[in-house]
């Protein structure tokens, strides 16, 4: 099972996310900041306390004569700082004052003041050492007594990590806070702002094949992100609709079609069977019966074929399987409709000066020509002439067929190739035939990425006009000879 | 009896009105609405039965214009529609039936038999006047318990005067409803195929059952048409 996307989980995961990656960066480098900060700060705290302890030697109260017993720390009043250590030392290595345990560190210059770090009892201290002269007794001559005085002051480093985990937990506090607010109003923003979606959906949703009615709410109009869906979706909708009632159509004009050849064989047999006849009533019977059954064929074939040349995609290029030559079509077509016309009396006149290979399936070609010439001879008075004529232009061929009837009703023309669409009223089916001819020849056509046209003639009669794409040039001789001439 | 098909399919209207013919109605044909609202309008046909789909005129629109033109004549309507809407239009219009095509055979004539009944008041196949009993089914008479053997002429005269009752039908009527357009008719005929009918129907002992008013046509002496 595959997990829908959600553009609202995803977009508010992705702010999170950059968001806790740069309050992420940003505590990183407020850890390095305060650690630095801290530190000197630390730093600072160690000199100012060592220097305090340098400021504390004085002179001793207790006056020994000796020069080396002078001076004495004195201690009272100050503030050392939590787990101090410090050992305070004068030239002659004597100990003036120490608290705890002082490890040995490394030398120093004299005039330099270095900073240390140690462990003691496991615990990180931090240690300066203070080189420094007090003067004794100023005002006595000789500008008193000198002494050289190191001081060693020591703090646990521990208050500097609490310092920079303290600031840290403040920031990361209010990171999560600001996440929070932030996801919560991104998630209603979204929920907001995605509300006309779910109308156009709802709206959308609506439709069914009794109501194709579509308008899409103002909100999701109004949203100009929306626009190409409201856009195509409204387009999309007329589009089906058209091609669900011209469907629908068919299938209630098919029903009606069939329906009534069934209701002609049915009533055939049953008028047949309602009393007891003569053989010969039978053998009438029976022939009329198969007749009528071939018409409710010929209809069934009209249709399938209708439906496969509407089922089967465009070609666009030439299809050399399918392929014809157009003028040969058109001559068996004639030679088909030549018994037709000699009962109408009409004459035929076959004209090629060009000619070329359609795209179009052989059988299916025939089909189109004898459709024509089959209308067009249908049409004509007695005594006319049905002229075909087949000539090239450009890369397309054409074909015009023009009789000389009463030619078509400007109304009708539009309807011409719908199915079962017969254009004159007063004409039923038993002239008409299964109104499907027409609607068979554009199929075709169109299919082969052609084109049919019927309109009437500037003088008399109907002129149907039929442009198809040609794959190559045949060389008939009587069409070079005549292209010659 | 007498009825118009309207029908543009000429094969099943051929076959209609031969079912119809050998049933013992007289039915004139109409291919087109036009031609149909036409001979529809003369009122005198006993039943129509019309097409849908006409060209020319549709069948909803000769059936509006025949009730507009107060001819009551009963309806029936083919129909190869789908969908009841057209259904229930088409009785609200002025239909008083309806088949569907493809329809049985026996079902039309069926239909239109209890069509013309109903419209002449009679709710079973069965007529009956003084004590003769017509059943337009079977297309028996019995008087007094005794079949009587009728050409089918006699027959469709007597069942038109049973269907009218005390009414004087003339002669003109008469040829009207018996005959369609295919027929060359005269009132001698009607009048040499009456004779008969008396003559078959009459029995020892009871009073003629059809009267005879000059100039006027005749009349089934009494008796009624509900059985």
């Amino acid at each position: 099972m595959t997990r829908s996307r959600s553009i609202t989980r995803s977009l508010v995961v992705t702010v999170l996310l950059l968001e806790l990656l740069s309050a992420v960066c940003l505590i990183g480098a407020i850890t390095i900041h305060e650690r630095r900060l801290q530190w000197n700060s630390f730093d600072a705290t160690l000199l100012g306390n060592a220097q305090s302890l340098m400021a504390a030697v004085q002179e001793s109260a207790v006056q020994s004569g000796d020069e080396s017993d002078d001076v004495m720390l004195d201690t009272r009043g100050m503030r050392l700082g939590h787990g101090a250590i410090f050992r305070v030392q004068e030239e002659h290595g004597r100990i003036l004052g120490e608290l705890g345990q002082v490890p040995a560190l490394s030398d120093t210059a004299f005039d330099d003041t270095a900073f240390q770090s140690a462990v003691i009892d496991g615990r990180h201290m931090r240690f300066v050492t203070l080189h420094g002269t007090r003067v004794i007794d100023p005002g006595m001559p000789g500008g008193g007594v000198r002494h050289q005085i190191t001081v060693i002051y020591g703090m646990p480093t521990g208050r500097i990590w609490h310092e920079v985990v303290e600031a840290v937990r403040f920031v990361s506090i209010a990171t999560l806070l600001l996440l929070g607010v932030t996801a919560t109003v991104m998630v209603w923003m979204l929920r907001r702002k995605l509300s006309p979606i779910y109308e156009l959906a709802t709206e959308a949703g609506r439709i069914s094949s009794n109501d194709w009615r579509f308008a899409a709410p103002e909100s999701a109009r109004e949203t100009r992100e929306l626009e190409p869906l409201v856009s195509a979706l409204e387009a999309a909708m007329m589009r089906l609709e058209r091609s669900f009632h011209q469907q629908r159509r068919f299938t209630s004009d098919a029903a009606h079609e069939l329906k009534t050849d069934l209701a002609i064989v049915k009533s055939s047999l049953q008028l047949l069977s309602m009393r007891p006849r003569t053989a010969q009533e039978y053998e009438r019977g029976l022939a009329q019966s198969l007749d009528d059954f071939t018409r409710l064929e010929t209809t069934v074939q009209k249709m399938l074929t209708l439906s496969r040349l509407e089922q089967e995609p465009v070609r666009g290029d030439a299809d050399a399987r399918a392929s014809c030559s157009l003028r040969a079509a058109l001559e068996d077509a004639a030679d088909q409709s030549g018994a037709f016309a000699e009962v109408r009396s009409v004459r035929l006149d076959v004209r090629g000066d060009g000619d070329a290979v359609v795209p179009v399936d052989r059988h299916d070609a025939l089909l189109l020509c004898s459709n024509i010439l089959s209308n067009a001879i249908g049409h004509s008075p007695a005594g006319a002439t049905v002229r075909a004529v087949i000539e090239r232009e450009g890369a397309s061929v054409r074909l015009t067929v023009r009789d000389h009837g009463d030619g078509v009703a400007n109304e009708d023309l539009p309807y011409l190739f719908e199915p079962f669409y017969r254009g004159d009223p007063s004409r039923s089916r038993k002239s008409g035939g299964t109104g499907l001819g027409l609607a068979i020849c554009r199929a075709i056509c169109q299919r082969a990425g052609g084109s049919i046209e019927i309109a009437n003639h500037t003088e008399s009669g109907a002129l149907v006009t039929v442009v198809l794409p040609a794959t190559a040039l045949v060389t008939h001789t009587a069409s070079s000879a005549s292209l010659n001439a | 009896m007498r009825l118009l098909l309207i029908e543009d399919e000429q094969r099943l209207a051929e076959n209609i009105v031969a079912a119809l013919r050998e049933t013992g109605f007289a039915v004139d044909h109409a291919a087109d609405g036009i031609t149909g609202s036409e001979f529809a309008e003369q009122d005198v046909y006993d039943a129509i039965v019309l097409d849908l789909m006409l060209p020319g005129k549709n069948g909803q629109r000769v059936l509006r214009d025949l009730r507009l033109a107060k001819v009551h004549t009963p309806v029936l309507i083919l129909t190869a529609q789908e969908g009841k809407e057209s259904v229930i239009e088409l009785l609200n219009a002025g239909a008083d039936d309806y088949l569907a095509k493809p329809f049985d055979l026996g079902e039309l004539l069926a239909r239109v038999k209890a069509l013309i009944r109903r419209a002449r008041g009679a709710s079973t196949p069965v007529l009956t006047a003084s004590d003769v009993a017509l059943n337009t089914v079977q297309q028996t008479v019995v008087r007094g318990g005794r079949a009587i053997e009728l050409s089918p002429t006699e027959y469709r005269i007597l069942e038109y005067l049973m269907h009218r009752p005390r009414a004087v039908v003339s002669k003109q009527e008469l040829l009207e409803h018996l005959y369609d357009f295919d027929w060359e008719h005269h009132s001698n005929v009607i009048e040499a195929h009456v004779s008969n009918l008396r003559r078959k129907l009459n029995t020892a002992g009871a009073e003629p059952l059809i009267e005879t008013l000059r100039h006027r046509g005749y009349r089934l002496r009494e008796g009624s048409a509900a059985a």
